[in-house]
């Protein structure tokens, strides 16, 4: 069976605590719930999950989305945003999980990368010392979010071009992104082939493309 | 510590709509010495708990995420205490094949293509040729059109048998239009390809079966490359003549590629072959366990990622001939092509494609439900109807044509 790998990095920094995390919460939750409707998903979709504040964990493991269950998502009272190093620790993982086609082995599609920040890496030197091996990775698509009023989207671009704002941190905003990730996600299934990039379907209305 | 084991979540785990769940739940993994009251909200689901075994077994009926309600006498629990609460998630999962929709396809788009197509050509006295195509279900499911297409010839004059199969790809906006292209045009060059060449090139393959030399050997690719390599090239070219015509990128016609042409002579069977792409093309016979690969698939290193006959590299001579095969055998139970949307369920990597045990696999799957016998007029109905094999992930059009 062909896996679609999908990565998830979500900001858990001290000024996520309280009603930024627990948006995201209920976000990730509809949009799992919403990837179960889909048969697509449903067959390939493997997710995992990696927050960054000070520390950098990877909260699940890739796990297929049939057999996955939400683990719990802790924020520290306050503490920075080690971004880069979440980069290096996803890459370490891409490198271990992902599956590379070989005469004895059917390789995964290439891999899906979310990002959500509230902030600005802390690692700056760190950071950007990443984001040459993120590219060596060979990601089907890299999405990433800024959201509030906080965050900085500057860093990000230098990532990908696909990098877009969300003005709060409440539910509704958190919903409309995972939902479009989720039918993102979807779409990422069906159409990676000849064109050189993912065809994404269009960001949701409250979401902003940084220009 | 009790307070812990409040806040944390609790789950079972997943299940899956009408697949046999079995999970034993004891009780003091989680809370040491803590013995199990009730749980309630499993019957709505389809489970049953058996407080002997500690099973919670059945088949899960209701997809969702569902809230168990588990009431469990603690630790120091004594008569008058009041017994505690906990809500533990249950995730059952839908059966995949029964959210799959199938949409038919628009027939007002540009470069309509049926969601399937079969075709039977009979030959009087020889082996005939069945080919069958269906629109897979990722197609299906958003209404979609059909990426594949194949084309079946058969010479009366000359005797050549000539097959193609192209996968359009995927993410290619009118890959449905370059498939077709492709498997017309190939048909039409080397009908005249063999109409022109067909004397000199059957000569000189006479010439090779008798002094399998390298010379002898080159004279027939030298040939075999004027007629399949030069389908190639001008299906390759009449693709970028619609796509210049359209405006359109020729990129977005982008299609895989197998075309053969075979024939018998009194010395044995003749098969030249072209392939770019992935799906496979190989001569097998059930007797003698003989099977040949002609060509190699071409991969990358992600899953899907492919090369396709409108790549301008494809077309260059050097690389045209290197794509050529042939082979001259005394028999063969089947010469067949298909796309990936069969061997990636049927053989699942490279390698399994030349391994003998997963063609007498796929040979015995498709003789349950196809009768090969010479003549069945059946046949290309029955092979649509093999098409519609279940495996999960695996959901692309499929595309197989067989000379046998």
């Amino acid at each position: 069976m062909r896996r679609l790998p999908v990565y998830l990095l979500l900001d858990t920094s001290g000024s996520m605590k309280g009603t930024p995390i627990e948006s995201v919460k209920v976000g990730l939750e509809a949009m799992i719930a919403s990837l179960r409707q889909d048969p697509f998903a449903l067959e390939s979709v493997c997710i995992s999950i990696i927050t960054f504040d000070r520390e950098v964990k990877q909260l699940m493991p890739l796990t297929e989305l049939e057999n996955m269950q939400l683990p719990d998502i802790q924020t520290p009272e306050s503490g920075p945003t080690h971004l880069g190093e979440a980069l290096e620790v996803l890459c370490r993982k891409v490198d271990a999980e992902v599956q590379l086609s070989t005469p004895e082995k059917k390789g995964d599609w290439m891999p899906l990368l979310f990002i959500m920040t509230d902030g600005k890496p802390s690692d700056l030197q760190k950071y950007n010392q990443m984001i040459p091996e993120i590219k060596k990775r060979h990601f089907g698509s890299i999405i990433a979010c800024a959201a509030g009023d906080k965050a900085d989207p500057k860093p990000l671009e230098l990532l990908t071009n696909q990098v877009y704002s969300l003005d709060t941190t409440d539910s509704t905003v958190f919903r409309q992104f995972f939902k479009w990730v989720s039918a993102s996600v979807s779409m990422g299934n069906r159409s990676i082939g000849a064109s050189d990039e993912l065809l994404l379907p269009p960001p949701p209305p409250e979401v902003h493309t940084v220009i | 510590m009790e307070a812990q084991i409040e806040n944390k979540r609790w789950n079972f785990p997943n299940g899956k709509v009408n697949q046999e769940y079995c999970y034993e739940f004891d009780i003091s993994k989680f809370m040491p010495e803590a013995v199990v009251e009730t749980i309630d909200g499993l019957e709505e689901v389809g489970l049953t708990f058996d407080p002997e075994t500690k099973q919670i077994a059945g088949t899960p009926n209701v997809p969702g995420e569902h809230k168990i309600k588990l009431t469990y006498k603690p630790k120091d629990w004594a008569e008058g205490k009041p017994v505690l609460e906990k809500e533990i998630g249950l995730i059952i999962n839908p059966d995949p094949r029964s959210l799959w929709n199938d949409i038919p396809t628009d027939e007002t788009i540009d470069y309509f293509k049926p969601d399937s197509d079969t075709r039977f050509i009979k030959v009087m006295s020889k082996k005939d040729m069945a080919a069958a195509s269906k629109r897979g279900r990722s197609h299906a499911h958003e209404g979609k059109a059909r990426d594949d297409d194949f084309s079946l010839h058969f010479d009366k004059e000359t005797g050549w048998y000539i097959m193609v199969v192209a996968d359009g790809a995927g993410s290619a906006k009118f890959s449905r239009e370059g498939s077709k292209i492709a498997c017309r045009t190939a048909i039409d060059v080397c009908k005249e390809q063999l109409l022109s060449l067909g004397d000199n090139f059957e000569r000189e393959i006479q010439l090779f079966d008798k002094e399998k030399s390298q010379e002898k050997r080159n004279d027939v690719g030298k040939i075999l490359y004027e007629i399949a390599g030069n389908a190639a090239f001008k299906a390759h070219k009449n693709i970028e003549k619609e796509a210049r015509q359209k405006g359109n990128p020729v990129k977005d016609y982008s299609t895989t590629f197998i075309l053969s042409i075979s024939k018998k002579f009194n010395y044995g069977w003749f098969v030249g072959a072209f392939w770019v792409g992935d799906g496979g093309i190989g001569i097998y016979d059930k007797d003698t366990q003989y099977l040949k690969i002609l060509g190699e698939p071409d991969g990358g290193e992600f899953a899907g990622q492919t090369r396709f006959l409108t790549m301008p590299e494809i077309i260059q001579p050097a690389e045209i001939y290197r794509r050529l095969r042939f082979d001259i055998v005394p028999d063969f139970t089947a010469l067949v092509l298909m796309t990936d949307g069969i061997t990636d369920p049927k053989f699942e990597t490279d390698a399994n494609l030349s391994r003998i045990e997963k063609w007498n696999d796929l040979w015995a799957d498709l003789c349950n439900e196809v009768d090969f016998t010479n003549d069945n007029e059946q046949v290309a109905d029955q092979l649509l109807k093999w098409l519609d094999f279940w495996s999960q992930g695996n959901h692309d059009d499929r595309t197989i044509a067989i000379l046998f």
